[in-house]
């Protein structure tokens, strides 16, 4: 017979405690499928780093079920050795953020893997390459072209850099990452204009700001993200646990709209779902 | 999400904010969220007293108490510029609590939390066993945490909450640190970096009776602190120390 106690996981034995007790326990319900996650050894946050096992209990702890993740060696050191590290894992829970540079070259290689989305790093510490159709036009192209879902961070790039590539490249399906809660007055134009920009809820954290938004302009935009390893999911799923708005905005923007714009790159790219 | 004890929340505004939209700002939307959450009490300093006007600000913050005076505490928010209108200030609002409840923003005034202009205010501090929510910043030439270990020395019957707690990982190092040696400072938890393993870390550190919980409501989100707090990895008892129980005591003495 199935032994119930040990079935549960950290999380639901960790929460529901004699004492304080929490309900985060809704997200359970919501096939949580976080945006916004590293994976690997970093040279710069070493401490909170996780390794792709430890990565899968933290998920456990707070019904994360799949993530989108990117490897931080792509994004710290070298694109190609990161995304050769995050192939080594093939966690079927993991959908891969490939790190992906503008040469011809590196795209060329890069589309053996069928990618469905990456995480591009173009700041000057990172990857050093302009968003600019002179500098990265085929890059941009190619991603466009076949929907892959692409995550930029927000604090690699201005406001305006994003502007110019969305204007650009009007249907690449581009996820802001950490846009910070201070965004709306850029933000908002930019959606407005951009039905195929997304934002992720890491750092969207003002008072009542998430709950607002979607009152405002619908859930559509909105994907969850953790910002793991650096940050406890906790955060962002008690800001949309919190939330008062329907249910289906909840699983929406927990998991739903993100699934939506995978299968959309799965139908361009041929990719199997 | 609901805490299943009532919350003190040592750190609240009321007001808006320049730099970005606010929404459900006014005190009754704020405390239908408290509701939502299970804060009983917010303690409140005027968003207008930290970027411009602590006269108007925490007439403000006077109204508020006069019509809800069973769920908001009043922080006066003092400024060291110009010089003597701090002391001015607190007693004027000397109604608001007792101890006194005192605001500190140097990082919005641009004024060294050392500096001499802030003396006089740290002097009454002293004499009135006020609590004093500071805000801090990693590393910050006004307000880093490791200025204040001498300011907690020097000024030991003031209770000294640093604010954010230094905000970033390093910050919150800061933080623990200056708190290890000077008994008179506490850790506000309230901020927009929730690292992960930070609190338990703290903990570690300088116990639960040392962390307060506050949101910055309606500048963050409160919900986000309370995740955090309920899902960390320390004992039920530091959580109900952190949530309610450290607050209060300080409130009480």
């Amino acid at each position: 017979m199935r032994d119930d106690r040990k079935s549960r996981t950290r999380a639901e034995e960790r929460l529901v405690p004699d004492g304080v007790a929490l309900s985060l326990q809704e997200a359970a319900a919501w096939d949580l499928f976080d945006v916004n996650v590293r994976v690997g050894p970093s040279g710069v946050h070493g401490e909170l780093a996780l390794e792709p096992a430890e990565l899968l209990q933290e998920m456990d702890d707070f019904y994360i079920r799949s993530a989108l993740v990117s490897h931080w060696a792509a994004e710290e050191y070298d694109a190609a050795i990161g995304d050769e590290a995050l192939a080594r894992i093939a966690e079927p829970r993991f959908t891969p953020a490939w790190g992906i540079l503008p040469e011809a070259s590196f795209i060329d290689a890069l589309a053996v893997c069928k990618p469905l989305a990456v995480r591009i790093t173009p700041g000057l510490r990172q990857h050093s390459f302009s968003l600019g159709r002179w500098c990265a036009g085929p890059m941009f192209e190619y991603l466009q072209d076949r929907s892959i879902v692409s995550l930029i961070s927000r604090t690699d790039i201005t406001w305006d850099e994003v502007a110019a590539l969305l204007e650009n490249f009007p249907r690449l399906p581009l996820v802001l990452l950490d846009t910070g809660y201070r965004a709306d007055r850029y933000l908002f134009p930019l959606l407005d204009r951009f039905p195929s920009l997304h934002f992720d809820t890491a750092t969207y954290l003002a008072h009542r700001q998430l709950e607002s938004v979607v009152e405002q302009r619908g859930s559509g935009q909105l994907l969850f993200g953790s910002r793991l390893p650096l940050f406890t999911p906790a955060s962002a799923i008690g800001v949309l646990a919190s939330a008062r708005i329907a249910e289906p905005d909840k699983r929406a923007i927990a998991g739903d709209n993100l699934r939506r714009l995978l299968a959309q790159a799965k139908a361009r790219t041929g990719v199997q779902a | 999400m609901r805490s299943p004890i009532p919350v003190l929340d040592c750190h609240g505004h009321i007001g808006f904010h320049p730099d970005f939209p606010a929404y459900k700002a006014d005190a009754e939307s704020m405390l239908a969220v408290m509701d939502l959450m299970n804060i009983e009490k917010l303690a409140i300093t005027s968003t207008l007293a930290c970027y411009n006007d602590c006269p108007r600000g925490n007439a403000e913050i006077e109204t508020v108490l006069r019509r809800h005076p069973d769920r908001f505490l009043g922080y006066v928010t003092v400024n060291p510029n110009p010089p003597g209108q701090g002391v001015e200030e607190l007693e004027r609002w000397s109604s608001f609590h007792h101890p006194p409840l005192i605001k500190l923003h140097p990082g919005l005034h641009k004024y060294p939390v050392h500096g001499e202009h802030y003396k006089p205010i740290w002097d009454y501090a002293n004499e009135h066993e006020a609590i004093v929510l500071v805000h801090t910043w990693d590393s910050d030439p006004n307000c880093g945490p490791l200025l204040f270990p001498q300011i907690a020395r020097t000024h030991p019957r003031a209770r000294i909450l640093l604010g954010h707690a230094g905000v970033t990982w390093r910050g919150y190092m800061q933080a623990v640190e200056a708190a290890k040696v000077a008994p008179n400072l506490f850790l506000d938890l309230a901020g927009s970096q929730h690292h992960r393993l930070i609190l338990e870390r703290c903990v570690d550190l300088i116990g639960a009776e040392r962390i307060l919980f506050g949101s910055d409501m309606p500048f963050l989100e409160a919900s986000m602190t309370l995740a955090h707090v309920l899902t960390a990895r320390i004992p039920d008892a530091g959580k109900e120390q952190i949530l309610r129980h450290n607050f209060l005591s300080l409130l009480s003495r």
